[in-house]
């Protein structure tokens, strides 16, 4: 298993060694047991990370996955940003989240 | 850390010779080191580091003007305890300044004296930002602000598509007299965001825009800025908070609006309510009021009918310090709140007494010091349980994302809400706008 | 006169310039101005900032810290009342003050003084108070203490004590502008500085709960 490096906030510091066992990893720490839905947004956050280097809107994310802005916020108690951003790699990202 | 260049030490010391007013030097002359104020500080209460104790941070700046600005410090250093900036002093001031300060003021208003305590510590994070040593991940979020135009740096595009979403679910639900106006000129009022609205919790957004069709507001949101937040205020450069108010100030004139709203964000409401003419060094000629206070007006003046049995849960309210005790809204929030449910109860203390979340001052955007974040939301969360409360109502997103992060971590079982979401359920619609 | 009774004077009037000193300079610097449209009332604002605001049940610097609160207001009746005093042996002689007076003063005295020195080893033994302290700390106590102790044997041996007492009194009024004593200017500066800012954004008198 691949060292993880964490900063204070639980955000990974090595984004580029996520791989679908980290975010399986992580997803214990916040009690979470990753269904369908759970990747389905993850990796819709992953992508676009990959892509545009930030964390999409969570209006992308809805639009991607078809799922309704509160079916996100229960699949994620702590939000798209805390929660499912975290588990998919990303840097915590700027503001108050 | 890196040896200190003489211009960096010519630059911190140069704030503390030209005071604007006798504030700096009376607080700074005035403590007398009772170290009375520990009790009342998050910091020392949960983690019992005496370096905490808010006397010692204020300590950190004093002996520095000692050093400096008095005869005494200069002939006996030793004797008022006077010190060199130099990188030990420096290295200490960045980690208790802007590590272990939320700058709720509660200490200030516990103090023996009245030493404003949170303005000591404003004032050593303002020298530290003269010699450029802000934290990375807090000056990354200022950075964001400047270069983008909001603090998390979203695209307009992807802010106009965000919106107009939220605008055809609304339209869907009400008709379509239930808009999110974007950029529209000569409304009556200018609506502003906190960015992690639009980026990840729209929710308070739509509700905010149900308040305003039922009070058929003549608003708008300006894409060129939105943004109600003002990081420079935590990161102590004063030049940078000002260029960021005056782009909301400037919006204003460019929109040609009358009453700047700010929306439910502890920080951003101080800058852009009393902080921004300071920064900018002339008074604002228009109005500017807080969501509280807007939908305040439409209770009193009957342009919104809510019934608050629609909101049966027990409501508590967490009362984030730059709007209450910083801020003079205690019972402005109360007001909006108690009109909005039906069981409320207050937490233990609260008002002017009430302790912080734990995630102000910029404490949530500096993750090299989440743990002690987490730790000193120990005492937010237990105050929470204690009340019995299912909701906790609070007018700040900053509080909102912090008390989530505690509802997760301390399992409270809570939901978090801003006002203006339990508002706009509570809302009752005549029939004449069910068209 | 004795030529300590004139130290003292002399020392009282270069205390009293040094702290007009102080208290000009904060003139001249000015008050704040606060740009921001103005919510609060801050004259009433102002009252109460060194009125009710000040009472121990408003502050958790007083009804948290019982005994310690309690030492320091002693501390200072027992200040104040010796300074009126100092002022006082200057035109009426101790000895001839009626036995009832010099023994209230006494137990007033007595209990500062205790009160003073308590707080004293306080600062020498707790371990977050010595953290915080500098030498100055101490010798603004230990002169302020002896400063009672001093008056009390001044009132009770007139004479004997006198040389004692006016030169514990000309070193501690020396020193009072230099050290952190000089929060007799400073903490009214302070609460009126409180006062402006909690009343210009109504924070302050406080908002009725309901």
């Amino acid at each position: 298993m691949v060292e993880l490096k964490f900063d204070g906030d639980g955000f990974l510091t090595n984004p580029e060694i996520w791989s679908e066992e980290v975010a399986k990893q992580i997803a214990q720490e916040d009690g979470i047991d990753m269904s369908d839905q759970h990747w389905a947004v993850v990796r819709i956050i992953r992508s676009n990370y990959e892509e545009k280097g930030n964390a999409p809107m969570i209006r992308t994310i809805c639009k991607e996955t078809g799922l309704k802005l509160k079916d996100i916020y229960e699949l994620f108690p702590l939000g798209p940003a805390r929660g499912a951003c975290r588990i998919a790699g990303l840097p915590k990202p700027d503001g108050c989240v | 850390m890196e040896k200190l260049t003489k211009k960096q030490i010519d630059d911190a010391v140069r704030l503390l010779k030209m005071p604007p007013d006798s504030k700096l030097v009376t607080h700074l002359n005035a403590c007398v080191h009772c170290g009375l104020c520990g009790e009342s500080c998050m910091y020392y209460k949960t983690m019992r580091d005496n370096r905490f104790i808010p006397a010692r941070k204020v300590e950190l700046v004093s002996s520095l003007y000692r050093r400096y600005c008095t005869l005494t410090g200069k002939i006996a250093p030793f004797l008022v305890n006077a010190k060199e900036l130099d990188e030990g002093t420096v290295k200490e001031m960045v980690d208790m300044l802007f590590g272990a300060c939320t700058m709720c003021g509660r200490c200030v208003k516990h103090c023996s004296i009245g030493v404003d305590i949170s303005y000591v510590v404003h004032f050593g994070r303002r020298m530290l930002a003269a010699m450029g040593l802000v934290p990375d991940t807090l000056q990354a979020t200022v950075n964001a602000a400047l270069d983008t135009g909001n603090n998390m740096g979203i695209p307009v595009g992807d802010f106009v598509d965000t919106i107009e979403w939220l605008e055809e679910e609304l339209i869907d639900e009400y008709g379509e007299n239930a808009r999110i106006p974007l950029n529209e000129k000569e409304k009556k009022v200018l609506y502003t965001l906190n960015p992690r609205e639009p980026k990840f919790f729209p929710l308070s957004i739509s509700a905010m825009a149900t308040i305003f069709y039922a009070a058929k507001e003549s608003w708008t949101i300006s894409t060129n800025m939105y943004d109600v937040t003002n990081y420079g205020i935590f990161n102590g450069d004063n030049a940078q908070a000002g260029q960021i108010a005056k782009r909301l100030h400037d919006e204003m004139y460019n929109m040609q609006s009358k009453l700047l709203v700010l929306g439910e964000c502890g920080h951003g409401s101080r800058v852009n309510r009393w902080e921004g003419p300071n920064y900018l060094k002339h008074p604002y000629d228009f109005e500017v009021a807080t969501v509280v206070e807007l939908i305040n007006s439409y209770i009193r003046n009957g342009k919104i009918k809510l019934d608050k049995n629609r909101n049966q849960e027990l409501v508590t309210i967490h009362d984030p310090c730059n709007l209450v005790r910083n801020g003079g809204l205690l019972s402005e929030i109360r007001f909006a709140v108690k009109n909005s449910v039906a069981n409320f109860v207050e937490m233990n203390p609260c008002g002017t007494d009430n302790f912080c979340c734990g995630g102000g001052g910029g404490q949530l955007a500096m993750s090299e010091y989440n743990e002690r974040r987490l730790k000193i939301g120990e005492i937010k969360a237990e105050q929470i349980r204690a009340t019995g409360a299912k909701i906790v109502a609070t007018p700040c997103h900053n509080c909102v994302d912090q008390l989530s992060q505690l509802n997760h971590t301390y399992k409270l079982g809570v939901k978090i809400k801003t006002i203006a979401e339990l508002t706009a359920d509570a809302l009752v619609f005549d029939e004449e706008n069910e068209d | 006169m004795y030529w300590y009774q004139y130290l003292s004077l002399g020392c009282l009037g270069i205390c009293v310039l040094a702290c007009l000193w102080h208290f000009f300079r904060l003139i001249r610097l000015g008050k704040p101005k606060d740009l921001s449209r103005k919510s609060g009332n801050v004259t009433r604002a102002e009252i109460y900032s060194y009125t009710l605001a000040m009472m121990p049940n408003n502050k958790e610097s007083a009804y948290l810290h019982i005994p310690a609160f309690t030492s320091g207001i002693f501390l200072h009746i027992g200040t104040f009342l010796s300074i009126a005093l100092f002022v006082v042996f200057f035109f009426v002689d101790p000895k001839i003050f009626p036995e009832w007076l010099t023994w209230t003063c006494v137990v007033i005295l007595l209990v500062s003084a205790i009160s003073g020195l308590s707080l004293l080893i306080k600062r020498m033994v707790s371990g977050k108070l010595r953290d915080l302290s500098n030498v100055d700390d101490f010798i603004s106590n230990l002169l302020t203490t002896l400063f009672h102790i001093v008056t009390i044997f001044y009132l009770i041996f007139a004479y004997q004590a006198a040389i004692y007492y006016y030169i514990e009194v000309s070193l501690l009024l020396l020193y009072l502008p230099v050290g952190k004593l000089r929060h007799v200017i400073y903490f009214f500066a302070a609460r009126y500085h409180l006062g402006f800012f909690y009343g210009w954004r109504n924070t302050w008198p406080p908002q009725k709960m309901d």
